[in-house]
């Protein structure tokens, strides 16, 4: 279900923010992007998911998503064949499929030609691509996105966990290594894979 | 809007100076954070200028899908209203429109669909709201489509839209345009240099 992807759509944290063209998705990317060995995981275009899509990794969707997905720390990328009907929660958020839902980032949404946006976007910095279809608000400002980041929780997206029998908080990294597997099963009481 | 005709492509296009358009950027800088409704498509030059006054802004895209049909067609004007604000982003409790960009989206409507459309826009909007509308005014005919207009660094417009077949203009008059843009009135106009009427309206007290 979920493939290990090399890390080709120029999301580098000194990638300098100029215009929508400035990061490109995956399969636009640079040869000397392509280059770099970071991965990522990845939603296949087969499949569909029904639920609540949690993570601490990166993540490219080519599948079809509906509930919500939140990336703590993380970057997500929308591929031109990917369709999220969800409010998203990433770091940084490039679009080049479909979306229907509110869109919030920490760092920066970025819209390409291929991509059909339809929804509200907040991030401090947002690139549309010209010949891109976009229909909603943007918010930049950056105390409106702090306030909206707070409220949509995306810092509750993950908390300290406390172990029930010792009552000592414990290392939630490694659970969340592969939480975006079993969010897609067993995450949400209605969630499923078809 | 009329029998539309070939047009060779156009060279690179030029810079337009649009006086009205610089006022009006000068005004949301010197207001601060405002809400902005743009009824044509998002681009990311508009973003950053607007985004220096961090603005939350609305974008409309009107010019995209079959809107501008939609907006056309003969139906009762309460179906007509229902239809217009649907095709506004959803508005936020409390996010009152205080400037509008229009650019020359109003060349491709009938005049009810423009009186319908502004009347689901100055609901959202607040007295004293401003909206910029340019109208094609000497030459008889207009590319067939909307334009695709994006400031430069010195706010002066450019139309990035693709060389288009050529249709007639309804070359709205100001008095006519007084009168089908309910609850709007005119605040200034300029005949700018490529033949457009610039127009800065203001919605009512």
């Amino acid at each position: 279900m979920f493939e290990r992807g090399k890390r080709e759509d120029g999301l580098d944290e000194g990638a300098d923010f100029k215009s929508a063209a400035t990061l490109r998705s995956p399969e636009s990317a640079s040869p000397k992007a392509a280059t770099r060995s970071d991965e990522w995981a990845v939603i296949g275009r087969s499949i569909q998911i029904n639920g609540d899509v949690r993570g601490n990794e990166d993540l490219r969707i080519e599948g079809d998503v509906s509930g919500t997905v939140e990336l703590r720390n993380s970057n997500l990328t929308i591929g031109k064949e990917g369709k999220v009907r969800a409010d998203i929660y990433a770091k940084s958020i490039m679009v080049d499929g479909t979306t229907e839902g509110d869109i919030y980032a920490s760092e920066r949404i970025v819209v390409h030609v291929s991509a059909n946006v339809r929804g509200n976007i907040t991030a401090p910095k947002v690139g549309i691509e010209e010949g891109a279809k976009f229909k909603g608000s943007i918010e930049m400002d950056q105390g409106a996105v702090d306030k909206a980041l707070g409220k949509a929780g995306l810092q509750a997206a993950v908390k300290p966990v406390t172990d029930s029998t010792t009552g000592k908080s414990v290392d939630t990294r490694a659970a969340q290594k592969n939480v975006v597997k079993e969010a897609a099963s067993s995450a949400n009481p209605s969630a499923g894979v078809r | 809007m009329g029998r539309a005709t070939a047009k060779a492509p156009m060279d690179k296009p030029a810079a337009l100076n649009a006086p009205l358009f610089h006022q009006l950027i000068e005004q949301l800088a010197a207001k601060g954070r405002s809400v902005v409704l743009d009824l044509g498509a998002a681009s990311t030059p508009m973003l950053s200028l607007l985004g220096r006054s961090h603005c939350l802004v609305e974008i409309a895209d009107l010019g995209c899908d079959d809107a501008i049909d939609r907006l056309n067609a003969e139906a009762p004007a309460d179906v007509l209203v229902t239809l217009a604000e649907s095709l506004l982003p959803r508005h936020k409790a409390g996010a009152d429109v205080d400037f509008v960009f229009c650019w020359d989206l109003l060349n491709y409507l009938k005049p009810e669909a423009i009186t319908v459309l502004m009347r689901a826009i100055v609901a959202r909007s607040r007295p004293g709201t401003r909206a910029h509308v340019l109208i094609a005014y000497s030459d008889r005919s207009m590319p067939d489509r909307p334009g695709r207009f994006v400031p430069t660094e010195d706010l002066k417009l450019v139309n990035h839209a693709a060389p288009a077949a050529e249709t007639a203009a309804p070359r709205y008059s100001p008095e006519l345009l007084r009168r089908i843009m309910r609850g709007m009135e005119i605040e200034h106009a300029r005949l700018l240099a490529n033949g457009m009427q610039e127009f800065l309206f203001r919605v009512k007290r």
